[in-house]
């Protein structure tokens, strides 16, 4: 490598120095995983009870209920009759066509994430508002988290957790996570200096300025940050069927390798539907609470 | 005769000109399917570089899979090599092609066939002797814990879709799986399925399931197989084990797995030399085992593989090709 033709090739490192990298590497995680993977496995223990708890639940409610306690979710976020009844239909057709097990075990790992991404991703949001430093080091992060092939991070998260729901769920939210703490962020910035100048004062304090200002005024933007974050964890739910999550991703799998074309587009479409009722709700939700701003002016 | 330098070069030239293209005219373009599984990979590499510097074939890999890519080749006769085929997971279709001319079977790439069973880790073996056969497995729910249910045991099957996930379902329901308390696991992917092979393997865990030889994996993290107890009954095999409607499984086991080189008509009539070395080709396991030790070993590619080889088993590929062939491929290695 030391010839002169270092200006034409590139001057890499040799292969064997490369290849000696990449085992070091190698054996660093391994050790790290025969030494810190049970341990890991015991901190995540409570999310798994949880997550397999929650799926029973689904699972062994009655159908009717089920479909009962969506709408009914779906009517108080929306207060919009159609879209409850858009929402039922769309319950009863993916039941028809005899995909509901399967889809109840991905509303429920969706409904995991979904409130994980949001218990950890908005106090990262607010914290990366509040201060720059925060933000700068942040924001490459996510970078890293939205572009990196989630099968780079997958198989390591496998050797250290096994197959199945955990590992399934962190890999969902590595993914799914970024929108909802940057539009967190966002919003808390977009919220107009007067209004926070006019709290202080008032003499609110730090607390009453977030809770009672900052987070109230951020709302659309924190809710637009939700719903993206849903949308991203169905797109991962295939992904997270390749290490054993179960749920209409399995069936999707099956499908490719085997040219169903009918299997892969009920499957396909079951997502799709719980994707659209995901959205349209949460959406609805976040227009009805900004409705308010608009009729205050 | 006396020929001036100008039209002695142009002759040379004229003939080099005629020389190169002609030899690659011969054989063409030619698509090589690069299967998702590192031994497959290998061989792909290992024909790609003695078709292309050996028979002067333009080569071209394209990814592959066993059901894709023999369906594609069946209907479309894209790809025109498909390396490492096995047979038994589209068996009869691909004796329908064959018999139909659409496809040839050349040369059976494992001698040994490929292996496939239910297995646990060699250390875990010999910690519990009294392990030897499948049921003597199944009858210990209590060591194979399912870290998602611990009443009952974890057995992980075969990924979604592949073949063997109708086989290995129904030899779980044959030798009473559900029934001892264990739950057969969809791992998902070939990469879920290693991932928790050496995730157990890394912190000395019992583990059970499915796996296939040869393999990185059995290089790698050495298993032992579990014994079926029975022979292997092709009769029911056929008529129910291998398939998803099978209401009633019986004991069997699984035959040793045929893995022939399957090429298309086109590439045969195109290259008959080159069709010729393809019917000679093929190795052991435990040549195949070494190659793909070597490889997971060194983070190598398939092309890495198969220079290994080229270079390691000079007696063995010498005896595929002629001798100004090998002399070819020996010298652009």
């Amino acid at each position: 490598m030391a010839d002169s033709n270092w200006l034409i090739e590139f001057p890499a490192l040799s292969r064997d120095t490369l290849r000696l990298l990449q085992r070091s590497i190698d054996e660093t995680f391994r050790e790290f995983s025969r030494s810190y993977g049970q341990a890991l496995e015991d901190f995540f223990e409570p999310l798994l009870w949880f997550m397999i708890w929650f799926e029973r639940l689904l699972l062994n409610a009655p159908w009717w209920l089920v479909i009962a306690v969506i709408a009914s979710c779906a009517y108080l976020a929306s207060r919009n009759w159609k879209m409850t009844i858009g929402v039922i239909a769309a319950f009863l057709a993916i039941g028809i066509f005899g995909m509901w097990e399967d889809t109840m075990r991905t509303v429920s790992i969706i409904t995991v994430c979904t409130l994980l991404a949001i218990v950890i991703g908005i106090p990262i949001g607010v914290m990366m508002a509040r201060y720059d430093r925060a933000q700068a080091t942040i924001t490459p992060v996510l970078d890293v988290m939205q572009t990196m092939p989630s099968f780079v991070y997958l198989i390591p998260v496998v050797m250290l957790l096994g197959i199945g729901r955990v590992p399934g769920v962190i890999a969902v939210i590595i993914y799914a996570i970024p929108p909802v703490i940057r539009l967190t962020n966002l919003g808390i910035r977009l919220v107009d200096k007067d209004v926070l100048e006019a709290a202080n004062a008032f003499g609110a304090d730090f607390k009453q300025r977030l809770f009672g200002v900052q987070i109230p005024l951020a709302m659309p933007n924190i809710m637009a940050g939700v719903n993206q974050t849903i949308m991203m964890s169905l797109a991962m739910v295939v992904i997270a069927s390749m290490i054993g999550v179960k749920g209409l991703g399995q069936p999707v799998l099956k499908a490719i390798t085997n040219q169903y074309f009918s299997m892969g587009l009920f499957n396909g479409l079951a997502i799709v539907a719980i994707a659209i009722v995901f959205d349209r709700v949460s959406q609805a939700y976040g227009h009805r609470i900004q409705k308010h701003r608009q009729v205050g002016h | 005769m006396r020929m001036s330098i100008t039209a002695m070069a142009g002759a040379a030239v004229l003939a080099l000109a005629n020389i190169q293209p002609a030899a690659a005219a011969d054989c063409g373009r030619v698509t090589i399917a690069d299967m998702n599984w590192a031994s497959a990979e290998f061989a792909a590499y290992i024909d790609k570089i003695i078709l292309e510097t050996g028979y002067g074939c333009e080569v071209e890999l394209v990814p592959g899979d066993t059901m894709p890519t023999s369906t594609s080749m069946m209907e479309k006769s894209e790809p025109d090599i498909a390396p490492e085929l096995w047979i038994n997971a589209a068996r009869t279709a691909l004796d329908r092609a064959v018999a139909e001319g659409r496809l040839i079977y050349a040369a059976e790439i494992l001698k040994d066939g490929g292996v496939e069973g239910w297995w646990i880790p060699e250390y875990l073996a010999a910690e519990h002797p009294e392990i030897k056969t499948v049921e003597d497995a199944l009858k210990r729910k209590d060591l194979f814990k399912n870290p998602e249910d611990p009443d009952r045991g974890a057995f992980y099957g075969c990924p979604a879709g592949w073949n063997c996930q109708l086989t290995t379902a129904n030899l779980f329901r044959a030798y009473k799986g559900e029934e001892m308390g264990f739950e057969l696991i969809d791992p998902g992917s070939a990469a879920g399925l290693d991932g928790s092979i050496s995730k157990a393997y890394e912190r000395k865990q019992p583990w059970i399931g499915y796996y296939w030889a040869p393999t990185w994996i059995l290089g790698k993290y050495p298993m032992v197989k579990l014994d079926f107890a029975v022979p292997h009954d092709k009769e029911h095999w056929n008529s129910c084990t291998a398939l998803a409607e099978c209401d009633n499984p019986k004991m069997n086991s699984w035959p040793k797995s045929e893995v022939y080189t399957v090429v298309t008509p086109r590439f045969a009539k195109s290259s008959p030399e080159g069709m010729a070395y393809l019917k000679k080709r093929g190795w052991s396991n435990k040549v195949a085992n070494e190659v793909l030790a070597y490889m997971s070993d060194n983070q190598y590619t398939g092309e890495d593989g198969a220079r290994y080889f080229l270079e390691k088993y000079p007696e063995l590929w010498k005896n595929w090709v002629s001798a100004d062939v090998a002399a070819k491929v020996k010298k652009a290695l």
